[in-house]
């Protein structure tokens, strides 16, 4: 079957099977390997991108789903190659280790704090509780997000 | 930036190029025209193979291998020994002959034209499988696999002699480490030159490349080994495991590029396993609660193959039995039993924390049968003059307990109370814990316009090496970080070295990199005419490294409910020299965050058939960032005399003593009940019961 999506801004066409997940159109179809996957069942979050400005899990979605609609992947967080606050937040707080399941907090966060700017400590980490991580036990991550959603509301950040 | 990197919290180089999405894990690569593979497992834990049928016709199947398409030119996976001990000869098969020995061992590789086509023919492809009764407990199994025992001094004497002899029986259930990324490789075989590469998610190179050249029996100069980014491994991603080789054979034998992106199932259910391990341990002590000897019988649950470093981490567990305490008497025994699962092998900590948890939770029992403080009982115990050669032959390079311990105790706010809703306990666990040991390499060469490259035998997988190394570079050559690059990963690049494990990579992997900077700055020492490509290696040798640590954790048990909460959890590790405190810090949250998923839901079950329930994350679950107690983290740094940075190591602190805190605190909250994790809510509310008598 033949799709056309926008992917970062850009369009996108390819030629899926009806079974062809979302997540393997992104990565194989159209190349885009940031997104990563790490278990086809919606669980770990590791594949989370943004369809139409909402976060999805690719894996639980098919390419053919998305025909006709915008998607934003980790390869589209940087606007004009300047790094998001989330980026630079997670670099400063050593938020990533392994770095693989780091897209999908990123895709998860970006589109959390837009609808809630001002969330507190608890409510972050409730959101955060929808992606795994092994690597870090996490504090790092909550610290970024904090940190970030400071930044994102025009606060000063501590160390900047 | 120049000068004064040591010890300095730099943020990583390595960041900037995953949070953009441009990172290259095994998956990401595509070779174009590859053949993809699923395999063909076991769906009985316990099986005679009567045949393999392979319908014709299968849509996009390009071959199907067997065991048989491989006899005599595939090897069984090899065994690595331990001293003094005995280890069966039970290789795991790269597939399957005649027998199946646990529920997810590979049987067959189908290769076709993408993953979701090979995947419907795998399913398709008829075995003809007897079962036969699964042992799925090691008390009953009749086949031993490894077998291990030491006694120093007169423990009968000891024993007979001792005021007080205390008994404590514990388990640590089978874990899965669950890296973000499952394991993959990706072969192609080059017939006119007869190079083999293999590019595959590891922790290092050259233990992959050697364990194919045995298994392929090709010489290893034939085999070029590349591990791109690799999304986590805690263990599980050491040597060549069947499904590699397999890939590897597959690419000889139908000359085509073959790759295998293991799925999360696969992950689950055929990825060597952690712990799986009990132990009756006794303790002698005198009338002053000074402890005189130490009995311990370990019995491991093995799985039905031994891969190659399964017999370790039993025999590092039995080695540190003696733990941080001034034990001379001591007698060691461990029964390693064949069982119709996967095979267990490292998992973070590798038989430390089932160390640290067998004695830190008998002390606890000692205290209490003693009628002492459990901190008390430590303190007279504790080993104070380092070097120190434990009663079992190893010998503790450096440390100080007493200092760990004190800044736990000051740390946790130690809490004991009880009413309607809560029981609330404290409890402490102290861990000595091997690092490093054997060799490192590194090469240092000079680049144009002054910069330079290190080329280092060891291998990240998330820890940080290309910040850290740099720091250590930058400060010995006097020139700001960004002058420093370093390369990983590739055989045909990086000299022979070793690999990361076993917390090793600071104080080995580091090491040779300073003197492999070093043995550069020499040679250009008084050189006016510097040109690039000057180049200097080293290989750093040392004995192995002992960090130290105490951890204290204060809980929380609902009465109502059992439910368990750690108010607190606190971590004071020693491994000498700390580099970068950043990354240091975020190993030791993470190995924490690990050892707290252990102690509340980690637990990897088979049921009574032995098919395993932990296939997905809905049977195996991970913590999430919602239920990470607050923590906090200190560092005492006690130098290592055995390398020229006098680093230990802080990978795997997290896991070694945050369950032996929290099982301590735990019975400390129930009174004593003895429990062991995880510590569901269903087995406190009975604990609780049997407390209230």
């Amino acid at each position: 079957m033949r799709i056309s999506v926008e992917i970062n801004g850009r369009a996108c066409e390819g030629d899926v099977e009806p079974r062809t997940l979302l997540s393997d159109f992104i990565r194989h179809g159209a190349g885009l390997t940031g997104t990563k996957v790490g278990c086809e069942q919606g669980v770990c979050g590791a594949c989370t991108v943004q369809l139409d400005g909402e976060p999805v899990r690719s894996c639980l979605m098919l390419a053919v789903q998305a025909n006709g609609r915008e998607l934003r992947t980790v390869e589209g967080l940087a606007a004009d190659g300047e790094l998001h606050p989330l980026q630079r937040a997670f670099h400063e707080a050593h938020a990533l280790q392994c770095g693989f399941c780091t897209p999908g907090f990123l895709m998860s966060m970006e589109g959390y704090l837009r609808e809630h700017p001002d969330a507190g400590e608890e409510d972050l980490r409730e959101a955060l509780a929808g992606n795994l991580c092994r690597c870090t036990g996490y504090l790092g991550i909550v610290e970024a997000v904090e940190n970030a959603a400071r930044e994102m509301r025009g606060e000063d950040v501590e160390g900047d | 930036m120049t000068g004064g990197l040591v010890g300095t919290p730099v943020p990583r180089r390595e960041d900037e190029r995953i949070l953009r999405g441009d990172s290259c894990y095994l998956d990401d690569i595509d070779p174009p025209g590859a053949a993809h593979v699923a395999f063909v497992r076991s769906p009985f834990a316990h099986a005679r193979i009567g045949g393999i049928e392979v319908p014709g016709g299968l849509e996009g199947v390009i071959a199907v291998l067997t065991a048989a398409d491989l006899e005599g030119r595939v090897g069984d996976l090899p065994v690595q020994g331990i001293e003094d001990g005995r280890v069966a000869d039970e290789g795991h098969p790269v597939l399957a002959r005649d027998e199946v020995r646990y529920s997810g061992q590979p049987v067959a590789a189908v290769l076709a034209e993408s993953r979701a086509l090979a995947e419907d023919a795998a399913e398709l492809v008829e075995v003809d499988y007897e079962p036969l009764d699964p042992v799925l407990d090691a008390r009953v199994s009749e086949v031993e696999l490894t077998h291990w025992h030491r006694t120093s001094g007169d423990v009968e004497g000891a024993f007979e002699s001792a005021a007080h002899v205390v008994r404590a029986s514990h388990a640590l259930p089978r874990l899965a480490p669950v890296p973000m990324e499952p394991r993959g490789a990706i072969a192609y075989y080059e017939e006119t030159d007869d190079v083999l590469t293999v590019w595959v998610s590891a922790q290092d190179t050259h233990r992959q490349l050697a364990g194919l050249a045995k298994v392929l029996d090709r010489p290893e100069e034939s085999i070029h080994v590349v591990v791109p980014d690799v999304g986590g491994a805690f263990g599980s991603k050491g040597v060549a495991s069947p499904e590699t080789v397999a890939v590897a054979a597959a690419a000889m034998v139908t000359g085509l590029t073959v790759k295998w992106a293991e799925d999360r199932e696969e992950n689950f259910i055929a990825s060597y396993q952690g712990r799986g391990v009990e132990a009756d341990v006794e303790l002698a002590l005198d009338g002053e609660g000074r402890m005189l000897a130490l009995r311990a019988r370990i019995r491991a649950d093995l799985g039905g193959y031994l891969i190659q470093t399964t017999a370790i981490p039993t025999h590092t567990t039995a080695m540190l039995m003696c733990g941080v305490y001034d034990i001379q008497v001591a007698d060691v025994e461990i029964a390693g039993m064949r069982t119709n699962k996967v095979p267990t092998g490292p998992y973070r900590g590798a038989g430390r924390p089932e160390a640290a948890y067998f004695v830190e939770r008998t002390v606890d029992v000692a205290a209490r049968e003693l009628g002492l403080d459990p901190l008390e009982l430590r303190r007279r115990n504790l080993i104070s003059e380092l070097p120190y050669e434990t009663a079992l032959g190893w010998t503790y390079d450096s440390g100080d307990y007493e200092r760990c311990l004190a800044l736990a105790e000051e740390l946790v706010r130690p809490e004991r109370r009880s009413d309607d809703e809560f029981v609330v306990g404290t409890g402490f666990g102290m861990y000595v814990e091997r690092a490093g040991g054997m060799f490192e390499t590194a090469e240092a060469e000079l680049l144009p316009g002054g910069r330079f490259l290190i080329r280092s035998g060891s291998s990240p997988h998330g820890q940080g090496h290309d910040t850290t190394f740099a720091q250590l570079a930058a400060e010995r050559l006097g020139v700001g970080l960004d002058d420093v690059e370093l390369r990983f990963g590739d055989s045909k690049e990086v000299p022979r070295g070793v690999g990361t494990f076993a917390s090793r990579s600071v104080a080995m992997g580091g090491s040779a990199v300073l003197q492999a900077v070093d043995a550069l700055k020499e040679k250009l020492r008084g050189v006016e005419d510097r040109q690039p490509g000057i180049k200097a290696s080293a290989r750093f040798e040392s004995d192995q490294v002992f960090s130290s640590g105490a951890y204290g954790a204060v809980v929380e048990i609902e009465r109502s409910t059992g439910r368990l909460r750690v108010l607190r959890l606190v971590a004071v590790d020693d491994a000498g020299t700390i580099v970068n405190p950043l990354l240091a810090e975020g190993q030791v949250i993470g190995g924490s965050a690990q050892g707290l998923g252990q102690c509340l839901v980690e637990e990897a079950v088979y049921d009574e058939e032995g098919n395993p329930t932990f296939a997905s994350f809905v049977g195996y679950s991970l913590l999430t960032a919602a239920e990470m107690p607050p923590l906090t983290t200190e560092f005492v740094e006690s130098p290592s005399p055995l390398n020229p940075l006098g680093a230990k190591g802080i990978g795997e602190g997290g896991a070694i003593g945050t369950p032996a805190a929290v099982a301590n605190a735990v019975a400390d909250a129930l009174g004593g009940v003895r429990v062991d994790p995880p510590f569901t809510a269903d087995k406190l509310w009975r604990a609780l019961r049997e407390a209230e008598g």
